[in-house]
């Protein structure tokens, strides 16, 4: 990059590499400033509100299956589709994770019925464009499921109608928050247990349990706890009453809709990484593990796993923002998360573009905040070159 | 002494005949041996086994029983091209014809192109469908073909197991006599002419464009629908976010801070919302973005622009992940030899690079392919849609009909989707890809 | 130079001529706006050359079509079949318009659209006039931009439930979910009716009745709420495998007032005015008891209003012998603008008659949708 000639002189501007970088810069800013100003002059020619008061008025509507009233703002509203949003993608990630892994695994288990009906399932279902499968467990649920007056009760554990399903779950039975301060520290201290079990281990090399050092602990902490303080969470079980279910966990259809259909899909795609994962491994380092006497488990927990596991957690992390972002699709199925929620307010009169910067912000928010996650975890993972 | 020539006076024993390989498993040690290795996995067999087969009856009998096909036979039509006037229908055979022809030809060209010079590895894309060497017989070459196209036979075959005259299978068998014999006439093309080729394609796909929405009875794009709109907005979709996103990738690698910055702030934009947003938003927001003299794009246009903001954020991704594998020796070397930094990237860099995230990049295409499915949710006669509209008409409401439709439509997106990823997968090992 | 370069050359210049030509010969045959298949005949208007200055309607003459924004999902007032043709109230009204402004009644192009959408489409200059059972409210006329024209079609809000259902009135509906169309003056009502019976109600929405029915179909809400109108058109299609119209009852009480008809961006004023005459035209014909059939003859009549109202020379009163000019009210419409509107679409009460009528399915009587001479609140302003 010299920026003098053979004879010692500097080169005329315009091919000055110098220059052109900088001109080159200060074009590509102007330009996209210049896009930027024509577009919002354009937008206020036509008289397009950027106003964000709207936000603290009356929403004027309700969303069924939560506690948002129409004297509540529209702020409220649209954190209420968000609350959706963020359920719906934490529920279903900790399941896709779930599902996903056992799936991946089953596809590479030596039993062959196991690993075609794995095989089947990811190769199905990873083809198949999310809306369609979310579409589908609607519409199948719409026309399986009885009316609410004649809802399938399982004997107090789970009730299923067209319209809300319940779920059984914990309830305060008095002292739920006292109780929760107590699981945490006694989580805390499984932690620290395991941590210096595992310490232990490496230091002696005999097997230390760590795991059960630590899960123990977790379990005694719960056990003590609930019964001192005399069953501070109970069973809350659903049942019907009138037109709607009380008790246990109180779920519409919708979102049962979004969150079987995105797991269904979501997993495919996790397990088909898990299953790369493993086998990205390299042949060498399980061969090695073998010929140094590890048995097939110790292979798997020292060796393998641990590799697969720098490979995959990138991968997955994806994912989970896939899944984050798939929530949108419930504007289908008439979900009321986020995306949802906007369009009804900007139906009811309130100005759109605000209306639509303010929830894309909030997807911005959610999807950097699992991006920084991604990115963390990448750069612990990676290896690194020269 | 002994001497050498002592040890070698006695014959030398004799060599013992190796093994005969060992024979393949009986039918009773496979099981033994996949099934059932141990009290668990036996137990686990039957199990599975047992959910397996049942899935299996409920599914069968719910296909060929109890579910009314009816829906599908009487709209095919709307599930193929939306609401296509049925007396332009041979506009959208001939630009079938036009594109097939064109792309087949290009993709025998390419094939040949890429054809190792070796005798009898005659492999290319066109090879085992009548380019190259002629190993076995045309019926061994079908077979080859058909199991590696089993997904879209297995499609085309449900479709026309629907239709009703003769005229739509005889004309898909024309498409792929065409295709076949236009790969072959590619693959036979001199070396001068293979370099036109993707030409050829390219024109083809305009060409097919023009036929369906010229004259006076032609069918501007705002009235497709169905399968065919799916398979237009992918093709589009490609097309466009594609260079979009290459030049976002260079972008953001770039050493100039402002580039990156403009660069890295798209990507993370777009990458972080959904799509279902943006083709909100674009559908009210780029009509404001011309000037007021000049008339707003239609809406599928917008639809478009939307989509390819959106897929070029994620391929510039998948790019620069391409361009970070490329060893920093390569660059190196490159400059050494004197290359201007614009060679370097086209001649070194990108070829490397991309040919490095093909499976990504394919698995980007066939995620955009799944994500025209939501053009449905703006109110585009997508496959989606088509699935609600038929629900509704009169002859099929109230039956619980639309989970039958759905299915229709989903097989129609697997098919695609697995056949791509089918070939990417094929690519990848042809090209050798991943191999140390 | 080198064979590569010129082949690179060669191949931009080619591509980027055959993309010119596909765009190019693709702007004349794709319809502008469309959104959905609707497959209408751009057909060149030709009337209404007047005096359309720089505003919309000038521009609507140019274009020789008019964009109207209607709904599709509506029996009575706006659906559309199988082969992309739509029929209803509204869609004769966009007709009618179509007919005053541009001499043509078949020169409409229909957009499609959902009650979320259809303001900001009318705001991004989408389509021209909404004519979609839009209800006129202060808040729309201010943040939305619009402006009302007359009101066509006065109407309510009622609630429709399951007939073997044990309910009577909203009152009975306590803790039940209700389905309601979202983005409607429907959703916010349904809230205060709710408040003020004291009763909780669970609202579900949906951006159109296509994605709703099956829903109540299922049973997944208990009531149906929306305009008395649309209740009555959907009953009326309601298939027979799920027991016809008598399966469904609509209560008697009315949650509100619904005044509906088309709307217009404000800021035009000139094309707000001829929109508003084109509406009103329909119902002058009613009272002047002018029909499609008649509307010939009429031409000829005695009667110097309905002359001055169809446009014709009248006789000026104190100079009998004098050919008076027809009356142009300066609306930038032809002067006889009223004949083309009745000649090709009709006059109110045929328009209602033909689409929601007693002889129709949805079997509305006129109620106060009559003319005031009957009683009922269509006065149309004089033509003078």
């Amino acid at each position: 990059m010299a920026t003098t000639t053979a004879t010692g002189t500097r080169p005329p501007l315009w091919r000055d590499v110098r220059v052109l970088r900088v001109a080159f810069q200060v074009a590509v800013l102007a330009a996209v400033v210049a896009f930027a100003s024509y577009l919002y002059d354009n937008l206020r020619a036509n008289d397009v509100s950027f106003d964000f008061g709207f936000l603290d008025q009356q929403a004027g509507f309700g969303i069924a299956y939560t506690d948002l009233r129409p004297s509540d703002t529209v702020l409220d509203a649209m954190l209420t589709g968000l609350r959706n949003t963020l359920t719906v993608a934490l529920v279903g990630n900790v399941l896709t994770l779930v599902l996903g892994t056992l799936i991946g695994i089953a596809r590479l288990s030596g039993n062959w019925l196991v690993r075609r009906a794995a095989g089947v399932y990811v190769e199905v279902l990873r083809n198949i464009p999310p809306l369609l499968v979310i579409i589908f467990v609607n519409s199948v649920a719409l026309s399986i499921l009885p009316p609410i007056q004649d809802a399938n009760e399982f004997g107090g554990l789970l009730v299923l109608s067209v319209s809300e399903l319940g779920v059984v779950s914990l309830a305060d039975g008095g002292n739920a928050e006292a109780f929760a301060v107590l699981l945490l520290a006694g989580l805390v201290a499984a932690l620290a247990v395991s941590w210096w079990r595992r310490r232990l281990e490496d230091r002696t090399g005999a097997p230390a349990h760590q795991w059960v050092w630590g899960g123990g602990l977790l379990v005694a902490v719960a056990v003590v706890g609930y019964v001192a303080l005399a069953s501070p969470v109970v069973l809350s079980h659903p049942e019907v009453e009138g037109l709607s279910v009380v008790g246990g966990a109180r779920m519409g259809l919708p979102y049962v809709a979004v969150l079987v259909g995105l797991v269904l899909y979501t997993s495919s795609h996790v397990a088909e990484i898990v299953r790369g994962s493993i086998l990205a491994v390299p042949r060498g380092q399980t061969e090695a593990a073998g010929a140094i006497g590890l048995s097939p488990v110790q292979r798997l927990r020292h060796v393998v796993l641990p590799q697969a596991f720098r490979i995959a957690t990138p991968p997955i992390i994806n994912q989970f923002l896939n899944l984050t972002k798939n929530t949108s699709l419930g504007v289908a199925v008439a979900f009321a998360e986020l995306l949802r929620v906007t369009n009804t307010v900007i139906g009811n009169g309130h100005p759109a573009v605000p209306a639509i910067l303010v929830a894309m912000g909030l997807y911005l928010v959610v999807s950097l905040a699992i991006s920084l996650v991604s990115n963390v975890a990448h750069h612990r993972l990676r290896l690194v070159e020269r | 002494m002994a001497r050498a020539t002592d040890v070698l006076a006695e014959p030398l024993a004799p060599v013992p005949e190796p093994e005969p390989p060992a024979r393949g498993l009986t039918p009773r040690e496979w099981v033994r041996a996949n099934l059932a290795s141990s009290p668990f996995n036996a137990a686990l067999t039957l199990l599975i086994g047992a959910g397996v087969a049942w899935a299996l009856y409920r599914l069968g009998r719910w296909v060929f029983v109890t579910a009314d096909w009816a829906v599908v036979r009487v709209n095919l039509r709307l599930f193929m091209v939306g609401r296509f006037p049925a007396d332009e229908l041979w506009r959208l055979w001939a630009a079938g014809y036009v594109l097939v022809a064109a792309v087949s030809l290009a993709a025998g060209a390419l094939a040949a192109s890429m054809r190792r010079p070796v005798a009898g590895d005659g492999e290319g894309i066109a090879g085992d469908l009548g380019g190259g060497r002629r190993r076995g017989g045309v019926a061994r070459r079908a077979a080859t073909a058909l199991h590696r196209f089993w997904p879209a036979v297995l499609a085309v075959a449900v479709i026309l197991s629907f239709t009703r005259t003769v005229v739509p299978s005889l004309g898909t068998l024309g498409l792929v006599a065409v295709g076949v014999a236009a790969g072959a006439l590619g693959a036979r093309l001199p070396v001068r002419l293979r370099r036109w080729a993707w030409l050829v394609g390219v024109a083809g796909i305009l060409g097919g464009l023009q036929v369906i929405t010229a004259g006076d009875g032609g069918v501007g794009w705002d009235d497709w629908g169905g399968l065919h709109l799916a398979v237009a907005a992918t093709i589009a979709g490609i097309a466009l976010a594609f260079p979009l996103g290459l030049l976002l990738a260079l972008g953001r690698r770039s050493s100039l801070p402002g580039l990156r910055v403009v660069s890295t702030a798209y990507i993370e934009a777009f990458r972080a919302v959904p799509l279902v947003a943006l083709l909100f938003l674009g559908n009210f927001m780029i009509g404001f973005m011309f000037p007021t003299a000049v008339e707003p794009p239609s809406f599928l246009v917008r639809a478009v622009i939307a989509i390819t903001v959106f897929e070029a954020a994620y391929i510039a991704e998948i790019v620069r992940g391409g361009l970070q594998a490329v060893p920093r020796g390569q660059i190196e070397a490159a400059q050494a030899v004197g290359l201007s930094p614009v060679g370097v990237m086209r001649l070194v860099v990108l070829p490397q690079a991309l040919r490095a995230v093909i499976p990504a990049m394919v698995g980007q295409f066939i995620s955009l392919f799944k994500d025209t499915s939501l053009l449905s949710i703006i109110g585009f006669f997508e496959l989606v849609d088509v699935t609600r509209a038929v629900t509704l008409q009169d002859a099929f409401r109230g039956q619980g009909l639309r989970p039958v439709a759905l299915a229709f439509a989903g097989l129609i997106y697997w098919a695609g989707c697995a056949t791509m990823a089918r070939e990417s997968r094929r690519l990848e090992t042809r090209l050798g890809v991943g191999e140390r | 130079m080198p064979r590569r370069t010129r082949t690179r050359r060669v191949t931009i210049v080619l591509v980027a001529l055959s993309l010119f030509a596909a765009a190019c010969s693709d702007d004349d045959d794709s319809n502008g706006a469309a959104a959905d298949g609707n497959g209408d005949e751009e057909a060149a208007g030709t009337g209404g050359e007047g005096g359309g200055g720089d505003g919309l309607l000038g521009e609507v003459q140019d274009r020789g079509t008019l964009q109207c924004g209607v709904n599709e999902t509506v029996p009575g007032f706006g659906l559309v079949d199988e082969q992309g043709e739509f029929a209803g109230f509204d869609i004769e009204y966009c007709r009618a318009v179509a007919a005053a402004v541009l001499g043509d009644a078949e020169a409409v192009e229909f957009t499609a659209l959902d009650a979320e959408t259809r303001f900001t489409a009318l705001q991004a200059g989408d389509i021209d006039v909404l004519i979609r059972n839009t209800t006129w409210t202060s808040s729309r006329d201010g943040t939305e931009n619009s402006r009302f024209l007359t009101t066509t079609f006065y109407d309510g809000q009622g609630m429709m439930v399951s007939a073997d259902s044990a309910f009577q009135s909203i009152a009975d509906m306590d803790g039940t979910t209700i389905c309601v169309l979202s983005g409607t003056t429907t959703e916010l009502n349904l809230a205060t009716a709710a408040a003020g019976a004291g009763i909780d109600i669970e609202p579900l929405t949906f951006p159109d009745n296509e994605q709703l029915q099956p829903a109540f179909e299922a049973g997944q809400c208990q009531g149906w709420t929306s305009d008395k109108s649309q209740l009555a058109g959907v009953r009326s299609a309601w298939p027979d495998d799920q027991g016809g119209p008598e399966a469904l009852r609509v209560f008697d009480e009315t949650y509100s007032k619904e005044p509906l008809g088309p709307v217009v961006l404000d800021g035009d004023d000139e094309w707000a005015d001829a929109v508003n005459w084109a509406v009103i035209a329909t119902i002058q014909a009613e009272e002047f008891a002018i029909t499609s059939d008649n509307v010939e003859e009429m031409t000829t009549s005695d009667n110097l209003d309905i002359l001055r109202f169809l446009g014709q020379p009248f006789p000026d009163p104190e100079d009998p012998e004098a050919e008076a000019p027809p009356l142009d009210a300066g609306l930038g419409l032809d002067a006889d603008f009223a004949v083309n509107v009745i000649s090709q679409v009709g006059n109110y009460g045929e328009i209602y008659d033909r689409n929601v009528g007693p002889d129709t399915p949805l079997g509305l009587e006129r109620g106060v949708n009559a003319l005031w001479t009957e009683g009922g609140l269509l006065y149309p302003p004089p033509y003078r």
